[in-house]
């Protein structure tokens, strides 16, 4: 059967959703990019009059010094000003979450939903605040929740749903229609389980640097360090994973650990030496007889260090094991693994959970927000901001030319290099066989492929 | 187990292909980056992100639209093959390997459903798209027609499905080599289901469709939910009626993977006397039934039972029956073949074999053995429609009947289409 490794591989949070801060940040400018082309260019076939940049009645008779046939293009979102409003809006999408009170994993896939949405598509385009509210509702939908758009309208004040159905299509095309999200939320809780089967954890709180701000009162009374330890990681995972780009770049493991990390650093830390403990046996000589471990004793002769230097008719097999575990639980993988924890907390940290004030702050909002929005009323696509509109359109389209399809084939592009960071995500992926194995590849792999093997192989 | 996935991705670097699977195909290119739409229709890759030039936007695509576009672009749509409420299926080939079949499922705009994208097609998109298995129907591709309509991309399963074989009793002659060969591609893809924390919940013979190989599909992920957080509710009202395990005729809201192995016995009685087992046409009659063939669910049998909160049984009480009851009328697979039988059908959910033990049960390693798969008996015509038919339907019963439960009919059990 598979590892769980193997099965995160298989999902399209992995294959559609995974990218390297490179290529997101080149997704990004291209979006930006394309949008910026788009809107120019239609704004500048609009007539003066129809285009957005408001025209008081009282000058449309007034001459046009510059020209009414061009009017002079806004000024558009910078890839970062876009980056900056999805965050705010994020941040917002998760104050309605929480005043419609909605479960975790539903504000989790929402704003998942939201932040994929704008990879490929600009703020510019299509209106954040609103797309926030149609995140919000397929994320119900998503995590099997399937309330009444009316229902659901009211609780943010909106008495005509129409705008929230209107974007959803639109929400699920630009997910390229994968709608599973996975969370580290149950991984938190498997973890504390874990840890609370380990002996040696201190019962009182030992805590790393916490922000002095940060209250623990209620819980160090406690002196339950692994009760205020989740507590806090969960509001990381709350807030700090959904504000940044985290779902991108990491695992749902690798975030609850670098959450739990800036909770309690020590107890992170334990779980992972737990984990990746295997020590490899030094490689076997003909003469191996001699380099016995220093575990033996009857009861480690089930030990596997003691095994790789049992005779030598067994050795191949067992230094094959041997080597799985040291990839698998080696010494070498634990320092990886800690090292990309480290990274992932490091970006958690831009946004720990205080930062909700922040981003609700007036005078932040009016010093960096205001702005930016005052730009996008006048920068945003003409055609495509209203989506109550844009679907009647699109609809109408869809009656008049019924059938369609055609065309001609499309170049598979093959310039699938990958460079610089990008190359943690794996080579491109080749184009897969027909048929695929994962009977006896994926999942039978481990277990063994053999016609024994329940699992997998021939029947 | 929490903490597994902890490998860096850099290490994936060196075998990614292997887990490469077709699914990811028409989606992937996102995994290098997005194109820009620079005006002949040919995506462009950074990841030196070259800006279109200003002039070269004049098709107003978005980046996301193009990407579509030239998913639809892939497949050609062939003949209707079915019409539904539900669903339209087509018939369809891969436009540069018209050797290559596929079914388009496009999926309605629904009419009686006001709260946009139907809970059914959502589910199946959500599963579908994510479970990759042999004996699991493999979504190939999701695209977006004009009209805003979903349609899914399945691979083409030509030989209909098991109700189809099970029903042809004067053309179709199985035996016991044959039903352990389907019953082991439908254990396998139901442990795959619950090894991925999903319940299927409508498994019966016409979800189970055979592929051109002879490979039996599980399909119709139309009512499949993830497994539900200790103590969340789940709604009982799932599962064709005559598929349905007692714990959720007896309205438990809280269930695991047992209410599908419930319907993998079902299905397996069903193999075997090649008429739907208990075939009850109420509720009150299909627990009536349950009652006289298994036996009577009582707090012997099954402590907390009278707990559920529709728990009703008939006053004369029926020992639950042993194995040897069983050998008269399903002895045909042999003691083993029955011990398992008798195993997925136990009352009680928590003494009910799981999926995975039901791998492992020794009667897979008895005699005879599975037949190749090649071998197994196939209807030669009517599959074609048969596809069509099955991925038109509406999906089995949905959360919003639960509301009538009176009239609550699970679905319609059509048996004229299948002669």
């Amino acid at each position: 059967m598979a590892t769980e490794d193997a099965r995160y591989r298989q999902t399209s949070q992995y294959q559609l959703w995974s990218f390297s801060p490179t290529q997101l940040a080149a997704m990004r400018e291209n979006t930006n990019a394309a949008a910026r082309t788009r809107i120019a260019d239609r704004l500048a076939s609009l007539p003066a009059a129809s285009s957005n940049t408001s025209a008081p009645t009282s000058s449309v008779n007034t001459p046009d010094p510059e020209g009414a046939a061009t009017p002079a293009l806004p000024e558009f979102l910078t890839a970062p000003e876009e980056a900056q409003l999805m965050n705010f809006n994020t941040s917002e999408l998760l104050r309605a979450g929480d005043h419609a009170e909605m479960p975790d994993e539903i504000k989790a896939t929402a704003a998942a939903f939201f932040r994929r949405f704008y990879v490929t598509n600009s703020i510019m385009t299509y209106p954040p605040q609103q797309m926030l509210i149609v995140a919000l509702f397929f994320a119900c939908k998503a995590e099997g929740s399937f309330i009444s758009i009316t229902e659901f309208g009211k609780q943010f004040g909106k008495d005509n749903p129409e705008e929230i159905l209107a974007g959803e299509f639109l929400l699920c095309q630009g997910l390229r229609f994968a709608i599973d999200v996975k969370h580290p939320f149950r991984a938190l809780r498997g973890a504390m389980m874990e840890l609370s089967t380990l002996p040696d954890i201190e019962a009182r709180q030992v805590p790393s640097p916490l922000p002095r701000e940060y209250s623990l009162t209620l819980l160090f009374q406690q002196r339950d360090r692994l009760a205020a330890a989740e507590h806090r990681a969960r509001e990381i995972l709350r807030f700090s994973a959904l504000m940044t780009d985290a779902y991108f770049h990491y695992t749902p493991s690798q975030i609850m650990l670098a959450a739990l990390s800036l909770a309690d650093r020590g107890l992170a830390e334990r779980l992972i030496t737990q984990t990746f403990h295997y020590v490899a046996p030094p490689p076997l000589s003909d003469n191996s007889g001699v380099d016995t471990p220093a575990t033996s004793g009857p009861d480690a002769l089930s030990n596997n260090t003691k095994k790789a230097a049992a005779p030598r008719s067994h050795n191949n097999n067992n230094n094959n094991s041997g080597q799985d575990k040291t990839q698998m639980i080696g010494s070498q993988i634990r320092d990886r693994v800690l090292g990309t924890i480290e990274t992932c907390r490091d970006l958690l940290s831009k946004e720990l959970p205080e930062r909700r004030e922040h981003w609700t702050n007036k005078a932040v909002i009016k010093a960096q927000i205001a702005p930016l929005r005052k730009k996008l009323t006048k920068c945003h696509d003409p055609d495509r901001w209203n989506l109550v509109e844009l679907q009647r359109v699109r609809r109408e389209q869809a009656a008049k030319k019924a059938g369609g399809g055609g065309g001609s084939d499309d170049g598979e592009p093959d310039d699938r290099t990958l460079d610089g960071d990008a190359a943690v995500f794996g080579e491109a992926l080749p184009v897969p066989p027909k048929r695929r194995k994962v009977g006896a590849g994926a999942t039978g792999g481990g277990a063994g492929q053999g016609k024994g093997d329940p699992f997998g192989g021939v029947l | 187990m929490a903490v597994s996935p902890l490998v860096a991705p850099t290490s994936d670097a060196a075998q990614p292909s292997q887990f490469a699977r077709p699914t990811s195909s028409p989606f992937k290119r996102q995994a290098s980056a997005v194109p820009s739409s620079n005006g002949n229709g040919t995506p462009r890759y950074p990841p030196h992100a070259r800006p279109p030039a200003p002039d070269a936007a004049a098709v107003a695509l978005d980046p996301i639209e193009q990407l579509n576009e030239d998913e639809k672009r892939k497949y050609v749509k062939g003949k209707k093959l079915g019409e539904g409420t539900y669903a339209n299926v087509y018939l369809g080939h891969v436009r540069h390997d018209p050797a290559t079949l596929v079914a388009i499922k496009k999926i309605k705009v629904q009419q009686q459903y006001l709260d946009g994208m139907a809970p059914d097609a959502v589910r199946e998109l959500k599963y579908l798209r994510e479970l990759c298995h042999p004996n699991i129907i493999s979504l190939l591709s999701v695209f977006s027609s004009k009209d805003q309509n979903l349609n899914l991309v399945l691979e083409y399963l030509p030989l209909g499905d098991l109700e189809m074989l099970i029903r042809d009793v004067d053309r179709v002659r199985y035996g016991a080599g044959d039903i352990k060969a389907w019953m082991g591609m439908l254990a396998r893809a139901v442990w795959f289901c619950h090894d991925n924390h999903v319940l299927h919940r409508d498994i019966k013979p016409n979800n189970l469709l055979i592929a051109a190989d002879g490979d039996v599909k599980l399909a119709d992920f139309g009512l499949a939910r993830s497994f539900a957080d200790p103590g969340r509710r789940m709604t009982a009202n799932v599962i064709t009626r005559w598929y349905r395990p007692p714990e959720l005729l007896f309205g438990a809201r809280h269930y695991g993977g047992a209410v599908d192995v419930w319907s993998v016995g079902m299905v397996f009685a069903e193999l075997i006397i090649r008429a739907p087992f208990l075939a009850g046409n109420t509720e009150v009659e299909q627990i009536a039934l349950i009652c006289k063939q298994i036996g009577t669910p009582t707090e012997d049998c099954w402590p907390g039972v009278s707990q559920l909160r529709e728990y009703t049984v008939p006053a004369d009480v029926v020992p639950v029956w042993g194995k040897e009851a069983y050998m008269g009328r399903f002895g045909a697979v042999g003691p083993d073949g029955v011990d398992l039988l008798v195993r997925t059908v136990a009352l009680d959910p928590k003494k009910r074999i799981t999926a995975r033990e039901m791998l492992e049960h020794r009667w897979w390693r008895t005699d005879p053995k599975p037949t190749r798969k090649e071998d197994l008996p196939r209807k030669s015509a009517g599959g074609e429609e048969k596809m069509g038919a099955d991925l038109k339907r509406r999906n089995g019963t949905v959360d919003s009947d639960s509301n009538n439960r009176g009239a609550k009919v699970a679905r319609k059990l059509d048996f004229g289409q299948a002669k």
